[in-house]
């Protein structure tokens, strides 16, 4: 009940973080649970599409495809594109993904996994098996989830899921 | 009998297929005669690492963080359920990496280093992975003495530190199969690397 109670104040406090004007853009890392990340994708829904990220530091897939993933957020933005990434490195190194974060241009809410890897996976979505990097994309007026794939994907995939979400009300692209 | 048995079993593997994910429980070991390159520099195939009890096949490579992090759970499998009758063979699917650590070359290195007891070949062209449905690695499927699955996905819950393992699900697979009881959990996941497929 705690947690609930915990939910919006953090929602809160990230959105201040991520769009106080004075303060220089800065990375907050949230250690948590699937049941977290799904609710923070869920207020979205009716204005924003979610693009979410799984990935971890010693991964190179995931290293590999991450800027460009940076670069579409920032493409999107302004139609209405919202990316998290979750790193699923272990806790103790948080602070090599702080420093992943910041060094590829991360700005606001970002989750780190802290839950039974079974649970977790299952909690996102029981088509996800486990590998990384894990990319679901969440539509922006129904919250409902529109594409999601495992592994390194190409420039023009994540584009097609991104067009999909964002106007998924409009018949798709 | 056994006719009867395949009529009712291919159905499961064909679903499983043609959904797209991961062999079905029940499903027979599919290309069980298909021949790999072991370090041993022979060439074997999964009914020849067939034991008498049953079989252990764990999707593998040299090059994904969590299997070195499960690696020591490898040996510690070995030497416990390989003299129960389990054969045990790893297979390394990463084709897209057999120039970046996931070479034949690479694996006898690592077998040589980590103290493998075990079959570990290479699958050529990802085919077993494919047919498996196997997406990372690690990735587990365990299968009975009548060659059908009975448990797959992770080997227990704790990655790097198996003194801190709550749920070493395998091994209750393995413990459960030999004694001839029903395995309880017959599926679980676990964070892997993806297999690296030639695209």
């Amino acid at each position: 009940m705690e947690r609930f109670y915990q939910f919006p104040l953090l929602l809160l406090l990230f959105g201040l973080i991520g769009f106080s004007g004075g303060c220089s853009p800065t990375v907050e890392i949230h250690q948590t649970d699937a049941d977290f990340i799904l609710k923070t994708v869920s207020t979205h829904t009716g204005s924003e599409g979610v693009l979410v990220n799984f990935w971890a530091t010693w991964c190179e897939p995931c290293i590999e495809e991450f800027p460009m993933i940076v670069e579409l957020s920032r493409e999107y933005a302004s139609q209405g594109l919202v990316v998290y990434f979750v790193s699923v490195d272990w806790l103790d190194e948080q602070a090599q993904v702080s420093t992943f974060l910041k060094e590829h241009g991360v700005t606001g809410l970002s989750f780190i996994k802290d839950q039974d890897s079974n649970e977790f996976i299952d909690a996102i979505s029981k088509q996800w098996t486990g590998a990384i990097p894990f990319t679901i994309v969440f539509g922006k007026s129904s919250g409902n989830v529109v594409d999601l794939w495992e592994g390194k994907e190409s420039k023009e995939r994540f584009e097609s899921a991104i067009k999909k979400a964002l106007y998924e009300s409009m018949g798709g692209s | 009998m056994l006719n009867r048995k395949i009529t009712w079993m291919l159905p499961l593997f064909l679903i499983a297929k043609l959904l797209g994910g991961e062999l079905a429980i029940g499903s027979f070991i599919p290309m069980a005669d298909v021949k790999m390159r072991d370090i041993s520099d022979k060439e074997i195939s999964l009914n020849e690492a067939m034991g008498e009890k049953g079989l252990l096949v764990i999707f593998s490579c040299n090059t994904c963080p969590w299997v070195h992090a499960w690696e020591d759970r490898y040996i510690t499998l070995a030497e416990n359920y390989v003299p129960k009758g389990i054969g045990m063979i790893a297979v390394n699917p990463n084709e897209a990496y057999r120039e970046r650590g996931d070479g034949i070359d690479d694996m006898k290195d690592r077998a040589k280093e980590y103290g493998y007891s075990f079959y570990y070949t290479l699958d050529e062209g990802s085919r077993l992975a494919n047919a498996f449905g196997a997406t990372r690695t690690p990735h587990i499927f365990l299968f009975n003495n009548e060659r059908k699955l009975v448990y797959r996905g992770a080997i227990d819950d704790n990655a790097r530190k198996p003194k801190k393992v709550k749920k070493p699900y395998l091994m209750n697979a393995l413990d459960e199969m030999l004694a001839g009881r029903e395995v309880a959990v017959t599926s679980t996941k676990a964070l892997g690397c993806s297999i690296k497929f030639d695209k």
